[in-house]
């Protein structure tokens, strides 16, 4: 009784449509996970670098020299990424036309555009999570009923229905649902935790692109003071 | 990594790759796997303790009619009766060992029985011999003075032989004076008779060597005869010794075959006398056992005389039927509820439940109802699904009716048994 009950010999005794569901969960499970933990690491380095990148930013540091200091584009990211597309666009227009609107309205754009790249990379992989804490219990669900199935199409077969003649059938069909329920579980947990967290730095971005835009505007405002008068 | 980059700030930060989070959520997944093998087989040993068979006892059949107390009698009547079967087991018992004290006390006196004809028959041997030791000196005493006799005649015989040679001298003497007296007178004829004695006597004197030659040969067979005799005698006497050692032995032989004989028949006799004791015995007892229930029947009968003024009217050997029924249909009930007990994983061995069982006319279950509560409810919950799991009790109609009547209401106690 104790091998025949076993999880292992439960799983390698199951029916093979079982075992392909419970095939799926598992690498469902490990992508899953896999994610998580990439996100995991990913979340935690942009919240250090956008903590260290405004405690430059509000040193009182002249922005051309920071522009200069951070790396080149493809290796930066979050609020610095958007400092430095806003800070490149109002370079860039600077010289081209006097309007402070039109500037503000282009560095605008730019910072925008930047932001949406930047909730893009955060919330990357964050879908696949949620598909697999929705689907997996359904797909869990349906190895367990396909299971029982099996089990009640075997027991029409027997002679006399007793408890020990059904009990692995059921055994093994109901780790179906065990496994999907597994796998649902963290992903579900963790896609919470992970868009919140994304979400809470994208907001963070977007102070920081409507703060650097005031900044801009304040620039320009005395510097269109000083053009007319 | 994060840290690192952090305390060098001006490095690239490069994008979190995958290798590492795949890494871990595989291990993870191997951890899990790990934990569910190894952990199971120390959950296991908890498993059997909910299974184990525990034992229910029926404690008593509850009855409202007075047929139970009949019932009741009747199984304290059994109960004395088994005591006194027991008893005169007991009584066989002893009786068996003390008849094999005295086989063995038998066998005991047997062998020193053995023992002793067995000495007497060596003395008797030892006595034997010393006779015919006797028997041969005697024989040799008398061989001896035959002997001596036969050496007392030849001694004799010689003695005459002297005399009659001392006459034959004297005669010659005699007849030498004749002669010589003759010889005066006539010594032409004393000397021709001279001559002619003395061609007598030597004639004589030969005859007289020749006799005597003739007595000595004869001695002589004589005495070689005799010798012969003796040798035959003796040879016959060992003969005859022999033989009679040879007859003894076999006489020996012959008293051992029969000693052997004797025990092996007493043997077979005490056997034989077991036997017929243990039958005596077993006679005894069902003469015992049937005029015991001679007299079950009887007070039965006399039972079933007052019932039957009372109105009711029951067999005596119904009743006993009814009993024998009632036994098995318990044992029956019994085990049915012990293999529908799941008894609660935390009920201890302490744990004891009484349930009355009232059932319907057909064996189906009308009610069960705790009478006597263990302090534990869940365990007393176990204890009614069991009675009601096991419920339709279809041997119930099997019972005669009036056996019926009196397990249509019964008490089962529960207790958890040793938990193995």
């Amino acid at each position: 009784m104790n091998d025949s009950m076993s999880i292992p010999h439960l799983i390698m005794s199951a029916s093979t449509v079982v075992q392909l569901v419970m095939l799926i969960l598992v690498i469902g499970s490990i992508l899953s996970w896999v994610v998580i933990f990439q996100r995991t690491f990913v979340m935690r380095r942009a919240r250090r670098s956008h903590q260290m990148f405004e405690e430059r930013f509000w040193s009182g540091v002249d922005l051309n020299e920071l522009y200069r200091e951070t790396p080149s584009e493809q290796e930066t990211q979050g609020a610095e990424q958007v400092f430095r597309a806003g800070f490149r666009e109002f370079n860039r227009l600077m010289p081209k036309t006097k309007s402070p609107d039109a500037i503000l309205d282009g560095v605008q754009r730019s910072m925008r555009v930047a932001w949406s790249r930047e909730e893009e990379r955060l919330t990357l992989h964050l879908v696949f999570l949620a598909t697999v804490a929705s689907a997996s219990p359904y797909i869990g669900l349906f190895g367990t009923v396909w299971g029982i199935m099996g089990s009640f199409q075997a027991l029409s077969m027997a002679q006399q229905a007793t408890l020990s003649t059904v009990a692995p059938w059921i055994a093994e069909a109901l780790i179906a649902t065990a496994m999907g329920l597994f796998a649902a579980i963290p992903a579900v947990i963790f896609y919470n935790r992970l868009s919140s967290e994304s979400g809470r730095l994208l907001g963070k971005y977007e102070d920081f692109a409507e703060e650097f835009h005031s900044i801009l505007h304040r620039n320009l405002q005395g510097r269109s003071e000083a053009g007319t008068a | 990594m994060a840290r690192h980059d952090q305390r060098a700030p001006t490095q690239p930060d490069r994008p979190v790759g995958y290798g590492l989070p795949t890494v871990l959520a595989v291990g993870l997944h191997v951890l899990v796997v790990v934990l569910s093998v190894v952990t199971l087989p120390q959950r296991q040993p908890e498993d059997p303790q909910t299974s184990s068979i525990v034992q229910a006892t029926l404690v008593s059949t509850e009855t409202t009619t007075d047929q139970a107390q009949r019932a009741e009698e009747a199984r304290a009547r059994a109960a004395a009766r088994q005591a006194e079967e027991e008893a005169q087991q007991a009584e066989a018992e002893a009786l068996e060992r003390a008849a094999e004290e005295q086989a063995a006390e038998e066998a005991a006196r047997q062998a020193e029985q053995e023992a002793a004809e067995r000495e007497a028959a060596r003395e008797a041997e030892a006595r034997q011999r010393e006779e015919a030791r006797e028997t041969a000196e005697a024989e040799a005493q008398r061989r001896a003075e035959e002997a001596e006799r036969q050496a007392q005649l030849r001694e004799e015989q010689e003695a005459q032989r002297q005399r009659q040679q001392e006459e034959a001298a004297e005669a010659q003497r005699q007849a030498e004076e004749e002669a010589r007296r003759q010889e005066a007178e006539a010594q032409r004829r004393a000397e021709e008779e001279a001559r002619q004695q003395q061609e007598a006597e030597e004639q004589r004197r030969r005859e007289e060597e020749e006799a005597r030659r003739q007595q000595e040969t004869e001695e002589q067979r004589r005495r070689e005869e005799e010798e012969a005799r003796r040798q035959q005698e003796a040879e016959e006497q060992r003969r005859r010794e022999e033989e009679e050692a040879r007859r003894q032995q076999e006489a020996e032989e012959q008293r051992r075959r029969e000693e052997e004989e004797a025990r092996r028949q007493r043997e077979a006799e005490e056997q034989r006398r077991r036997e017929e004791e243990a039958r005596r015995q077993q006679e005894a007892e069902e003469q015992r056992r049937r005029e015991e229930e001679a007299r079950r029947a009887a007070e039965q009968a006399s039972q079933g005389l007052d019932r039957a003024i009372e109105g009711e009217s029951e067999s005596v050997a119904n009743a006993r039927q009814a009993q024998e029924a009632a036994n098995s249909f318990i044992n029956l009930v019994r085990r049915a509820v012990e293999q529908a007990w799941v008894i609660p994983p935390g009920a201890t061995g302490n744990l004891e439940a009484i349930v009355q069982v009232q059932l319907g006319p057909s064996g189906e279950l009308f009610g069960a109802t705790i009478i006597q509560s263990s302090g534990d409810s869940s365990f007393d919950r176990s204890t009614i699904q069991a009675v009601e799991a096991a419920a339709p009790f279809s041997e119930l109609r099997q019972l005669p009716a009036m056996a019926q009547r009196d397990f249509r209401q019964f008490n089962l106690r529960f207790r958890p048994g040793d938990v193995r």
